[in-house]
C-alpha cells in the first residue's frame, strides 16, 4: 500500500528551477531520509509536500485523495527553524495545535499531557512560556505539535541540524519510537543520522533525485571497501609501490594514512601482506573498512 | 470549534501583551483631552504667563457641545487611527515573519476563520475602546459645555465605530500583502490619507466616502437627525471593510506560506 | 479667574498613571527590549501619554 505517490513534481521560483521533475512513493511504517547537500531541493520538496507550497507541476497524492481535499489533517509538518507563539506554554501550544486539527478540547488536553511526557519535556518546564525554552526543548514542542492530532504522516526538515550531541541523541531515539506508528519522513544533509534510523533512502541533488532504495540495496550496489594502511616512517614512499598493484584503484593519503580502494580486495590485501612480509614494512596498523553513507553519497553524485 | 479556538488565541495574545490594557485608557485620554484642555485654556493661559501685553482678549470662544465632540473625534481620527494601525500592523505579517504561521497553516485551518478571527478580536478591542473614549468624552462635555443626548452619544460611538472598523479592515487587508509590519503600517496611513484627499478635491462627487463618516456625525448632532448621508456611508464603510476581509482571506490562500 | 476642579481632572492623572505603571512592570518582567531597559523607563516615566504607548509599540518584544 502507498501512502504517498509523487509524480513528476516540479517547483520553480521565476526561472529557477529548486526541485526538477521528480517522482517517488512510499508505503506505511516506513522512516524514509531525505537527503541532500544543502541547497539540493530538501525544503522546497517538504514544504510542497505539506501543502505549504503549489507544486509549479505535477501531483502528489495522498493515499487515494483528490487535489480539492484538505490532506493537511493528515499531515504533522515540523519545519528546520520552528517559530512558537513563543507567549504560551509549551502545554498551551500544544493544546492549541490540536484544537486547530479539529480535537476536541478534551482530546487536545489530555494528547498534550501525554505528549509532553513522550517528547521528554520536564515538569516544570511543561507550564513555562516557551519564550524560556532551550532550542532542543523547542524542536521537542514541535515534534510534540505536529504528531498531536495522530498524522499518518510527519514531515521534518532537518530535524537534529541544529541541536547540540545530547539533543540530537534525544530526538533521533523519538524518532526510532515514533516510526513504529507513524510513517517519517525527514530531511538530513548529516548522512550519519539518516544511517542510523531511516529504512529508505532518496538522494536529492541539484533539485533532482539521483538515488533511491532502502539502505541495504544502496550499500550493495555502491559498496566499495576500503583499506586503510599506517607505517612508521613516511608513507608516500609506500603510496607509488602500492598504486602500481593490480586492481587496485585509487590511492589518496589523509592524515598520514594512505587509503586504498580496489574491485578485489582479497587480492590486493595478499599482495601488500605478502609485500610487507618480503621487504619488512614497519607497518603500524592496516584495516578494512566499509565505505560509509558519506562516501557512497559522494560517488553517487560524482556518477 | 475552529474559529474560537483561533479567537480566544488572539484575545489571550493581546491580553498577555498588555494591549487590552493600554488600548483602552490612550483612547479615553485621546478622547478627553481637548474637551479638557478647551475648557481650561483661560487657566492655562494665565498659568504660563498669560498673554503677552498688548494682547487683548475680549473672551474666549464658547463652545458649542457639538463641536467639541468634533474635536474629540478629529483627535482620535488622527492619533486614534494611528494607535489602531501600530497595533494591528503584525497581526498576520509578524506571523509569517516569524514562521510562526507555518506551523498554524500546515494544520487544516481555514484561511478564512484565520482572518476573521483576528479581525473580529481587534474589533472587538477597538469597539469597547472607542465605546469607553466616547462615553467619558461625553460626559465631560455635558458637565463643561452642555447638553448632548444620551441618543447623540449612541449615533457618535456606533458611526466612528463602523469608521474604525474600516481602519481594522484596511490595516489587515495590507497585513496579508506584506510581511514586514512597518509597510502595512506605511501603507495603511498613507492610503487613509490619499482617501482623505481624494475625498476633498471631489468633495461635490463622493458624498458618500468614509471619510466624511464625521462630518456627518456632527452635521446629525447639530440638526438632531439622522441624516441619509450618514446612513448611507455608514452602508458604504461597512460594504468596503467586508470586501476587504474577503479579499484579504483570498490573498492569504494564493500566497504560498512558506519561504 | 476659574476654579480648578480636581474632580474633574483626576480621571486624567489616574489614567496616565496607570499607563506609565503597567508599563514599567512590563518592563521589568520583560526578559529583553527592543533597546537598553534603562533607556525605557527614562521614556516611559518622562514621556508622559507618549512614554508608555511607545514602549508598548516599539520596545516591547514580541513574544
Amino acid at each position: 500500500m502507498t501512502l504517498v505517490t509523487v509524480k513528476n513534481l516540479t517547483k520553480k521560483y521565476g526561472s529557477k528551477i529548486v526541485v526538477n521533475n521528480i517522482s517517488f512513493d512510499f508505503g506505511y511504517q516506513k522512516c524514509i531520509a531525505l537527503i541532500g547537500p544543502n541547497g539540493a531541493g530538501k525544503t522546497t520538496t517538504l514544504r510542497t509536500l505539506a501543502g505549504l507550497l503549489k507544486p509549479t507541476e505535477g501531483t502528489i497524492q495522498f493515499e487515494s485523495s483528490t487535489t480539492n481535499q484538505d490532506i493537511r489533517k493528515w499531515i504533522g509538518y515540523l519545519p528546520q527553524y520552528p517559530a512558537f507563539h513563543s507567549w504560551m506554554t509549551g502545554r498551551e501550544f500544544l493544546i492549541y495545535s490540536g484544537k486547530l486539527a479539529k480535537l476536541t478540547k478534551e482530546e487536545a488536553t489530555k494528547r498534550a499531557a501525554e505528549l509532553l511526557e513522550v517528547v521528554n519535556i520536564a515538569k516544570e518546564s511543561q507550564d513555562e512560556r516557551i519564550s524560556r525554552y532551550s532550542g532542543g526543548m523547542k524542536q521537542r514542542l514541535g515534534i510534540a505539535q505536529a504528531i498531536i492530532h495522530k498524522p499518518k504522516l510527519l514531515i521534518l526538515d532537518e530535524p537534529v541540524a541544529s541541536l547540540d550531541p545530547i539533543g540530537r541523541r534525544e530526538v533521533l531515539g523519538l524518532l526510532e519510537k515514533l516510526k513504529q506508528e507513524i510513517t517519517i519522513l525527514f530531511s538530513t544533509h548529516i548522512l550519519n543520522d539518516a544511517e542510523e534510523v531511516s529504512d529508505e533512502l532518496l538522494l536529492l541533488h541539484k533539485g533532482q533525485i539521483i538515488e533511491s532504495g532502502s539502505l541495504q540495496e544502496l550499500r550493495n550496489k555502491y559498496q566499495t571497501t576500503v583499506m586503510a594502511l599506517q607505517v612508521e616512517d613516511e608513507i608516500h614512499d609506500y603510496q607509488t609501490i602500492v598504486a602500481n598493484l593490480n586492481h587496485v584503484r585509487n590511492t589518496k593519503i589523509e592524515r598520514g594514512t594512505l587509503y586504498i580502494t580496489s574491485d578485489n580486495v582479497k587480492k590486493v590485501r595478499e599482495a601488500i601482506l605478502s609485500l610487507a612480509d618480503q621487504e619488512r614494512w614497519p607497518i603500524t596498523s592496516f584495516s578494512i573498512d566499509q565505505a560509509s553513507l558519506e562516501d557512497m553519497f559522494m560517488k553517487v553524485v560524482n556518477n | 470549534m475552529q474559529w474560537m479556538t483561533l479567537f480566544q488565541k488572539e484575545l489571550l495574545e493581546n491580553w498577555r501583551n498588555k494591549k487590552w490594557i493600554w488600548v483602552p485608557l490612550v483612547i479615553i485620554l485621546l478622547s478627553i483631552m481637548d474637551p479638557l484642555t478647551t475648557y481650561y485654556l483661560p487657566y492655562i493661559i494665565e498659568a504660563t504667563g498669560g498673554m503677552p501685553s498688548g494682547v487683548v482678549i475680549e473672551e474666549l470662544p464658547e463652545y458649542a457641545p457639538s463641536e467639541v465632540l468634533l474635536m474629540t473625534l478629529s483627535q482620535l481620527s488622527m492619533l486614534g487611527v494611528l494607535v489602531i494601525v501600530l497595533i494591528s500592523m503584525g497581526t498576520i505579517s509578524g506571523e509569517r515573519k516569524s514562521g510562526v504561521s507555518e506551523l498554524v497553516l500546515v494544520k487544516p485551518v481555514s484561511y478564512m476563520n484565520y482572518i476573521t478571527a483576528k479581525w473580529v478580536s481587534y474589533l472587538l478591542l477597538v469597539w469597547v475602546s472607542l465605546f469607553l473614549g466616547i462615553l467619558v468624552s461625553w460626559y465631560y462635555i455635558n458637565i463643561l459645555f452642555g447638553t448632548l443626548s444620551f441618543g447623540d452619544f449612541v449615533t457618535t460611538f456606533f458611526f466612528y465605530g463602523i469608521w474604525l472598523t474600516f481602519v481594522v479592515s484596511l490595516t489587515i487587508f495590507y497585513n496579508t500583502l506584506f510581511k514586514s509590519s512597518g509597510l502595512v503600517a506605511f501603507f495603511s496611513i498613507l492610503s487613509i490619507m490619499v482617501m482623505s484627499m481624494i475625498t476633498k478635491i471631489f468633495h461635490h462627487i463622493l458624498d458618500w466616502s468614509p471619510n466624511n463618516i464625521t462630518e456627518y456625525i456632527i452635521d446629525t448632532i447639530s440638526t438632531g437627525e439622522i441624516s441619509k448621508d450618514l446612513i448611507l456611508t455608514g452602508i458604504i464603510t461597512t460594504a468596503l471593510s467586508l470586501t476587504l476581509i474577503l479579499l484579504s482571506s483570498q490573498f492569504l490562500k494564493r500566497k504560498e506560506m512558506a519561504g | 479667574m476659574l476654579d480648578i476642579n480636581w474632580a474633574l481632572l483626576a480621571p486624567l492623572l489616574i489614567i496616565q498613571f496607570i499607563l506609565v505603571v503597567v508599563a514599567l512592570v512590563d518592563l521589568i518582567k520583560a526578559s529583553d527590549t527592543n533597546g537598553p531597559k534603562w533607556l525605557w523607563a527614562f521614556i516611559i516615566v518622562l514621556g508622559n501619554i507618549l512614554g508608555p504607548v511607545l514602549y508598548f509599540i516599539i520596545g516591547r518584544r514580541k513574544d
